[in-house]
């Protein structure tokens, strides 16, 4: 996977810009790189993966809700492209192999779960549907399995770490040939009768692109107003607690706990609880707006409703630590279109396309979508991920 | 027993810079978070408080928003807190901050013990506490580990600082300030219940309206320090790479962090 494969041919040379160095940026970065004919700049204006991605979760469960199960050939090629990242240099993906807990809190959702099962079996992954609330139980000692159909378990995921894979794939595009600009902000997007032709940055340099694709997740508003387009992008807050535990360490592993309304995870010793992206109302104030990433906390910024919700939730759900110390907490924002799916190729404006929108779920979704973009930005071939997650789809 | 803690909100970031003209603190996030100094003094309040069930009453001087450290201080168990905020004192030195403080909590009551960071992370003078005492006419004890209280020797405290390598146990009449050292204790964690419960707990407001103190005796006006000049320090950090064995790897660090401490 991660050799350069030789394209057989001579083929024109194109060039292609990306503006952002978080996940996706990254990850099509390396897979733009794996083309002799590419000639791939990333811009990124901080540090590579240490923005949004950085406070990304970075489950990447065989079976959950965040993504539905008909992408789960989406979920399947990111889960194992950074297992092979991993058994190339341990550590380079951050994996941390606690398994998942599914709550089945509905029929609907028990449905789901059994469905995900079903593939992850069919992919050569283990996985069960627990009915057995003692079992159950000893899978999360802290959980209550009251008014619970049962939960799904699988002992072979767990979390990734998304800065840790943005810099592997950095380097490996690199490796490749790729040119990686960190520290540098782009401050234009040349356009020439409505065709993308290049970019200018923050060094006063000058860049002649035949492709820029838009990488820049909860900041694609501000990238698109550069060629005048309105990417239609909302942020929906993802706000974050690190619970100490009351006995300070658990005894157990912590597996990704996912019910549709939040997720936990182990984080060293603390646990870590965010809001499912599901969960958000983009009709509600408190959930969803447009704000201005730059303007994020490093810390903190939490609302208090988050306090309350979390508080009923986890002494509905996880009362063993609703007692936590609470640790620190941070509030991010994902980019979200309406309809939860990412943003994914051609735009109006020509040779300007995006890889944007991810919604919290750009550890998960981004190497299969930037395998197929980079396929139709080298090849010109679609794909019928790139069809669903067309831009075209919320014109009109 | 009754205990009062000061406290500061002092930034989040570390990134700051220093305005030329102004010499002011240019700070790049309006995030504040409650002196770290400040939570040890919180950890001795309720460690007195469960002892001696007792209450603890909060207080700080800020903007409207300083009003996120004292609700933070409260879901870490003080019972009360007093906000002083208004234009008239903003921008005041130690003396002027001391000032008002200490008029805030002759108002609010009577205090057996006033407790403080000895050291803020931002402004780091180590004043304000001491300051309080003088215009209290209580006595002060600073920079302290540990706090011994003994209900059979009631109208006393015994306190532990450290004097280099050495601890040295002071003995003081209540009432009294202390002043407690960063690190000296674990400050405890807020929890969600508790959390909770902060946003429900009494925040009484005062403004300079109340405190009556002349206007020339608070804020800029009351401030006879000046601020000569202010500088952003060069950064003396550096890296090193160290490759070798384990051992040998670990010989190095033994060595480097030996040259730092002198020792070589």
């Amino acid at each position: 996977m991660f050799e350069k494969r030789k394209v057989g041919k001579v083929m024109e040379k194109k060039k292609i810009g990306i503006i952002g160095g978080g996940i996706s940026g990254t990850c099509l970065g390396y897979h733009l790189s794996l083309y002799d004919n590419a000639e791939v700049v990333v811009f990124e204006k901080d540090t590579v993966g240490g923005a949004s991605t950085a406070k990304s979760a970075g489950t990447v469960c065989l079976f959950d809700d965040s993504l539905r199960n008909r992408y789960w050939d989406v979920r399947l090629y990111g889960f194992e492209s950074y297992l092979k990242m991993e058994a190339e240099e341990k550590g380079s993906a951050g994996f941390d192999k606690t398994g998942t807990l599914v709550v089945a809190t509905n029929e609907a959702v028990e449905a789901t779960i059994k469905t995900g099962i079903a593939l992850t079996k069919a992919a050569g992954y283990t996985g069960e549907y627990i009915t057995d609330k003692d079992r159950i139980k000893e899978i999360l000692p802290d959980i209550s399995t009251e008014n619970i159909l049962g939960a799904g378990y699988t002992q072979d995921d767990g979390f990734f770490d998304g800065t840790m894979i943005s810099n592997t794939y950095a380097k490996k595009m690199q490796k490749n040939g790729g040119t990686l600009k960190t520290g540098v902000k782009v401050t234009e997007i040349k356009v020439d009768n409505n065709k993308v032709t290049g970019l200018k940055t923050s060094e006063g340099e000058d860049y002649e692109f035949d492709y820029v694709v838009d990488c820049t997740g909860p900041w694609s508003k501000f990238t698109g107003e550069m060629v005048g387009m309105d990417v239609p992008i909302w942020h929906t807050k993802a706000e974050a607690f690190f619970l100490s535990p009351p006995g300070k360490k658990l005894d157990y592993t912590f597996p990704v706990l996912k019910y549709p309304e939040f997720y936990g995870l182990r984080a060293g010793d603390n646990i870590f609880i965010c809001k499912s992206h599901l969960s958000m109302d983009l009709n509600n104030p408190m959930h969803a707006g447009q704000w201005d990433p730059d303007k994020l906390p490093a810390t903190g910024g939490t609302d208090d409703y988050f306090i309350d919700f979390l508080l009923e939730q986890l002494e509905m759900k996880v009362p063993g630590i609703v007692d936590s110390g609470l640790v620190s907490s941070w509030l991010s924002y994902r980019a979200e279109p309406k309809d939860f799916l990412p943003l994914l190729g051609e735009t109006p404006m020509e040779g300007y396309m995006l890889a944007t929108g991810y919604g919290g779920n750009g550890v998960i979704e981004a190497p299969a979508a930037s395998r197929d973009l980079a396929k139709l930005i080298m090849r010109g071939e679609s794909t019928p991920l790139l069809e669903d997650w067309a831009f075209k789809r919320l014109l009109g | 027993m009754n205990i009062a803690v000061l406290i500061k909100q002092v930034p989040v970031s570390n990134d700051v810079s220093v305005d030329p003209k102004t010499h002011a603190l240019v700070r790049a996030s309006s995030e504040g978070m409650i002196n770290p100094a400040d939570l040890n003094a919180i950890e001795e309040a309720m460690v007195l408080k469960e002892q001696t069930e007792g209450k603890v009453v909060v207080f700080t001087m800020g903007p409207p928003d300083a009003e996120k450290a004292l609700r933070d201080a409260m879901a870490l168990g003080c019972d009360e807190s007093c906000l002083i905020t208004d234009r008239q004192v903003a921008g005041g030195d130690t003396i002027a901050t001391a000032k008002v403080l200490a008029e805030a909590i002759k108002m609010y009551g009577q205090f057996d013990i006033i407790l403080s960071g000895a050291l803020s992370a931002d402004g780091a003078t180590g004043q304000v506490g001491a300051m309080v005492a003088e215009r209290l006419g209580l006595p002060h004890v600073s920079e302290i580990q540990s706090i011994k209280y003994d209900e059979n020797l009631a109208g006393k405290i015994e306190v532990v600082k450290k004097m280099h390598e050495d601890k040295i146990r002071v003995g003081c009449t209540l009432p009294a300030v202390v002043s407690v050292n960063f690190g000296s204790n674990t400050p405890r964690l807020a929890t969600l219940r508790t959390k909770r419960a902060a946003k429900s707990k009494p925040l009484v407001t005062y403004t300079n309206a109340e405190l009556a103190l002349p206007a020339d005796q608070v804020g800029i006006a009351g401030s006879p320090t000046e601020v000569i000049d202010s500088f952003e320090p060069e950064n003396g950090r550096k890296a090193q790479m160290l490759t070798g064995s384990g051992a040998e790897l670990a010989q190095m660090l033994k060595n480097l962090i030996d040259e730092e401490k002198g020792k070589v």
